[in-house]
């Protein structure tokens, strides 16, 4: 019996004649009617097979429930009618950006646009920051490839961008004596495959992290591991991108495709049709819908979400680096590395993330059950750890494909698009490898020669509070906004907040501010700082105060004027 | 112009710090008062409604011209003054503390005798309650609506839901329904109310403004602004009954959930704080464990009438003028169940020439109550009050000088119905 029949015999005898497979252009098709996501998700994880086809597409309809469309931008004018860029990158993602930025390395004219009003909205602007050692990958998987890589990157690239990172190390604690030997066995597979690691006692383990659990038998070190500010790693390739001349459409949606004879010839957004000789879909969970519309559609992308939460910098002192627990979960289903706590860049702890399929790709609701939980399975690690230090909790949608494995090839069907798809964890380790990459063979593609007035370097937006004495003396001097402090948790001047106003990639919201230098991001989440920075926003950009929003559209902080509606 | 040294550094200058450097100041200190704002006062600049100042002066004052009664003596005198000034540390050294600064002339170090921490206190945010749901804007804490609305003239609601019942939140009830908002309600997750009875009153019943009591926001909707919030009944440990979910159309949430005396720079010089009142542990001398060091106001415990921070601003920046380095010996004061917390928390048996001023908050609502004191088997005081609510303070004083205290006493505080 075939693969095909064999599948849907099981598919037969698990959901009652309702789903069925076929292969179309080397494709595997799931098609049907099911009233739970679950069984959705499920169904695909049961008949994918990547040896034997190009991909897997779920075509299996929700019953009775409508999947939320992708929430489009309010804006609608004709700013980029007629455009014909070289390239045109569809989403501000750490991928995307990372991918313009590359691009920008070779003579070529690059348009890239992202729906939302900033960069780093969606996933990478919501997950843990880990840049990850690679614990749970395996040979031949195209996210191992690229992890290794990026990993390797990592030093060089954010000290081009001017990004904090620091390679902190994970340790992977077990709790069971009679897994010492295997775990200490267990090295050779990990050294098989290139990832740096060392077998630690209980005792040393404390030594360098004496707050976590004494009951942790023993550890793993993985030195390689580290952290970045997800969102301040994307904003500032996007910068280094517009920097060289990158052009970047905020607010702007893809909407429509014009296909003819294999190639896309134009794309139709909500600002107008853009002709580009090549596109890059980097739409997170959206790159599926970018697929089919490029005539394209060879995966399918199943959400997957996660919550993070952070602590009071006062708790920081529990965990100095990363401390993870090796996965309990041995279900098949269970895709997530178990998260951890994580040290940030800025000296908090953040703890998760969990995983959870959801069929909303754009939900971003936390919810209390996923904190409890999270904290119950972290406070094995360090005990200490309580829900009382949290400050805030936030949630991302993963853009996972069946293959649980990123995508990054030309078009399988469509000549002119490169697809960076199905780029869950860990893409943002990955990110500076696959632009490196997609970069080359859109240049390759495109017969572009390379740029010799590229600068890599990025300016960062001083941080005084880090600065020594006479550095920040200086910086007052020029300008004596720095001294003048305006988030008091974190210690971010006037100054900061100024700049962040007036970089490359616009930022005009009280969130962009935040994300850039750090204003709310403190204890006391924006109760002081907030209308300060809101004023300085109006001032800045010479707008009226009702205007300044809180993030995207529609999210004005003020309603008007006192008594106007009297 | 900040000179190199002082005998009393006071950080804040809200009503804490201003009271403190007026006091540090008559006893002929040399006084540096550190304001991070670029106008003195603290929170009672954007306090427009009146009832500032009935204990102290006898009169309804605003939030401003309360402050103002300090701040004009205050520039009469030779206190040097630094307004848009951050402190970015404090380092302890031999017999004094060196103060850095940051503000528009650079870093600047001085060095103090003492300190006096005069910060205030902030507020318990969404996230610190566990609201869950879209993170949209419209959520705002009672006190930031109040900037919005009494400094910068701005209305950041048309209709909204006020979560908790502490004053700020009762008071912006009254404000946003003057200034043209439509209030649905005030929702407390407590059983009773957690402001004073008069800011119910006056801010809620004369406005026809419903107070729910033992319900919560348990969860918001919207993608740009608010649009709506979930409430829910809750339990008596606070936790939200499922299945009494009602959603209430609105465009604001309005939080008043709590004050937390900030503390910062007390963490950072390693003082003890007490896990009740979130603030320095002291002594009736309003100093903390670290030797010169005093803490007052709201920075110490959060109060009610501004009229006790300012009192305490006195003791603590008379103290500090007063302080020579030296052993202190104490008995502990100590609540039970009954006292939700009491201040200070510590009795220097070597200063007990005059009453020590003491603080509590009833841990229940409560009739006719007796107040007793006891040190070993001995009552050393006792009052009776006719009612106790934990939202509003007592305060008493007691002379434990004839008490025959010894280091290390346990002086017992406890309420009792009255028989």
């Amino acid at each position: 019996m075939s693969y095909l029949s064999k599948l849907n015999k099981r598919l037969n005898e698990r959901y009652d004649g309702r789903v069925h497979a076929t292969v179309q252009n080397g494709c595997l098709h799931l098609s049907g009617e099911l009233p739970d996501w679950q069984e959705i998700v499920r169904a695909g994880h049961m008949a994918v097979d990547k040896k034997r086809f190009i991909g897997l597409v779920n075509d299996i309809r929700l019953e009775g429930q409508q999947i939320p469309p992708m929430r489009l931008p309010d804006l609608s004018d004709d700013a980029l009618e007629g455009a014909r860029p070289d390239v045109l990158v569809i989403g501000g993602g750490v991928t995307g950006c990372a991918i313009a930025r590359e691009l920008m390395r070779y003579r070529i004219g690059v348009l890239l646009v992202e729906k939302e009003h900033d960069v780093a909205m969606h996933a990478s602007g919501r997950n843990d920051g880990m840049v990850h050692p690679g614990i749970d990958l395996r040979k031949g998987q195209t996210k191992k490839k690229y992890n290794d890589l990026g990993n390797s990157m990592y030093d060089t690239v954010c000290a081009e961008l001017g990004v904090p990172f620091r390679r902190i190390g994970q340790y992977l604690c077990f709790y069971k004596t009679w897994m010492k030997p295997v775990i200490r066995a267990s090295q050779f597979y990990w050294k098989r495959m290139h990832i740096p690691v060392r077998y630690m006692s209980s005792k040393e383990l404390l030594r360098h992290e004496p707050n976590l659990n004494d009951e942790i038998r023993c550890a793993l070190h993985f030195p390689t591991a580290g952290i970045v500010c997800p969102y301040g790693l994307t904003i500032a390739y996007a910068e280094n991108a517009v920097d060289n001349g990158a052009r970047l459409s905020l607010d702007t949606a893809v909407l429509d495709m014009e296909v003819a004879e294999g190639r896309i010839i134009s794309v139709l957004t909500n600002r107008g049709r853009v002709y580009p000789k090549l596109v890059i879909n980097a739409a997170g969970v959206f790159s599926e819908e970018i697929a089919k519309l490029a005539q394209d559609h060879f995966y399918s992308i199943h959400p997957r979400k996660g919550t993070n939460m952070i602590l009071d910098k006062k708790s920081a002192y529990m965990v100095k680096t990363i401390a993870s627990p090796i996965n309990s979960d041995k279900r098949k289903e269970a895709h997530t590395k178990g998260g951890g706590i994580v040290r940030t860049v800025d000296g908090n702890l953040l703890v998760g993330p969990n995983a959870v399929e959801t069929c909303e790709r754009e939900n971003f609701e936390t919810n209390r059950e996923s904190i409890q939980k999270i904290i119950a399975k972290h406070k094995k690690t360090s005990p200490a750890l309580s829900d009382r230090d949290i400050i805030t909790y936030f949630t991302g949608v993963r853009a996972a494909t069946y293959e649980e494995d990123f995508i990054v090839t030309f078009g399988k069907f469509t000549e002119n698009i490169i697809h960076a798809a199905g780029i869950q964890s860990p893409g943002l380790t990955a990110a500076p490898a696959i632009a490196v990459e997609v970069a080359a063979i859109a240049a390759r593609y495109l017969g572009a020669g390379r740029n010799d007035s590229f600068n890599p370097i990025r300016k960062p937006i001083a941080r005084t509070a880090e600065m020594t004495v006479e550095e920040r003396n200086d910086m007052i001097k020029r300008d004596p906004a720095y001294g003048v402090i305006i988030c008091r948790c974190e210690e971010v001047s006037l100054g900061e907040i100024r700049d962040a106003l007036h970089r490359s990639v616009p930022c005009d919201t009280v969130d962009g501010v935040k994300r850039r230098v750090r204003p709310g991001m403190g204890r006391c989440q924006g109760g002081f700082c907030g209308p300060q920075v809101a004023q300085i926003i109006a001032g800045e950009l010479g707008i009226p105060l009702e205007q300044v929003r809180k993030a995207g559209c529609e999210g004005n902080l003020l309603l008007g004027s006192n008594k106007e509606a009297i | 112009m900040i000179a190199a040294s002082y005998d009393v550094v006071v950080i804040g200058g809200g009503p804490a710090g201003l009271a403190a450097a007026l006091a540090a100041k008559k006893e002929g200190a040399g006084v540096l008062l550190i304001e991070r704002e670029a106008r003195l006062g603290g929170i009672l600049k954007q306090c427009i409604h009146d009832g500032f100042g009935l204990v102290r002066f006898g009169e309804k004052l605003s939030g401003p011209e309360y402050a103002h009664r300090f701040i004009e003596p205050l520039l009469e005198t030779d206190v040097d003054i630094a307004t848009l000034t951050f402190v970015t540390g404090i380092e302890k050294q031999q017999g004094s503390y060196a103060i850095t600064l940051v503000s528009r002339e650079g870093i600047n170090m001085t060095l103090a005798k003492s300190i006096v921490l005069a910060c205030g206190c902030r507020e318990r945010t969404s996230r610190q309650i566990g609201i869950h749901g879209r993170h949209c804007a419209g959520i705002f804490t009672a006190g930031a609506a109040q900037y919005y609305t009494n400094i910068l003239g701005k209305l950041p609601a048309r209709r909204c839901v006020i979560l908790g019942s502490g004053d700020i939140g009762l008071i912006m009830a009254r404000r946003l329904t003057l200034e043209g908002a439509e209030v649905i309600g005030v929702y407390e997750a407590k059983p009773t109310a957690s402001g004073l009875m008069r800011n119910i009153y006056q801010c809620l019943e004369d406005f026809d403004i419903p107070l729910h009591t033992g319900k919560t926001v348990t969860r918001v909707f919207g993608d740009g602004r608010l649009e709506a919030v979930e409430i829910s009944d809750v339990d008596d440990q606070m936790n939200p009954i499922a299945g009494t979910e009602e959603t209430i159309q609105c465009d604001t949430l309005i939080l008043s959930v709590g004050l937390i005396p900030a503390n910062e720079l007390a963490e950072n010089l390693g003082i003890p704080l007490d896990p009740r009142t979130k603030g320095p542990v002291a002594d009736q001398n309003c100093m903390t464990l670290q030797q010169g060091v005093f803490c007052c106001g709201n920075a110490l415990h959060v109060n009610d009438l501004v009229d006790y921070v300012s009192e305490s601003g006195e003791t603590a920046g008379r103290e500090a003028a007063r302080f020579v380095p030296g052993e202190r010996i104490f008995a502990e004061l100590k609540a039970d169940d009954s006292i939700l917390y009491i201040v200070p928390q510590k009795l220097n048996l070597l200063d007990l020439s005059a009453p020590a001023v003491i603080y509590f908050r009833s841990a229940s609502e409560r009739g006719k109550t007796s107040l007793t004191v006891t040190a070993g088997s001995k009552q050393v005081y006792t009052k009776t009050f006719t009612v106790l609510r934990p939202p509003e303070m007592e305060r008493i004083e007691i002379d434990f000088s004839g008490a025959g205290l010894k280091p290390g006493d346990s002086i017992e505080f406890s309420l009792a119905e009255d028989q």
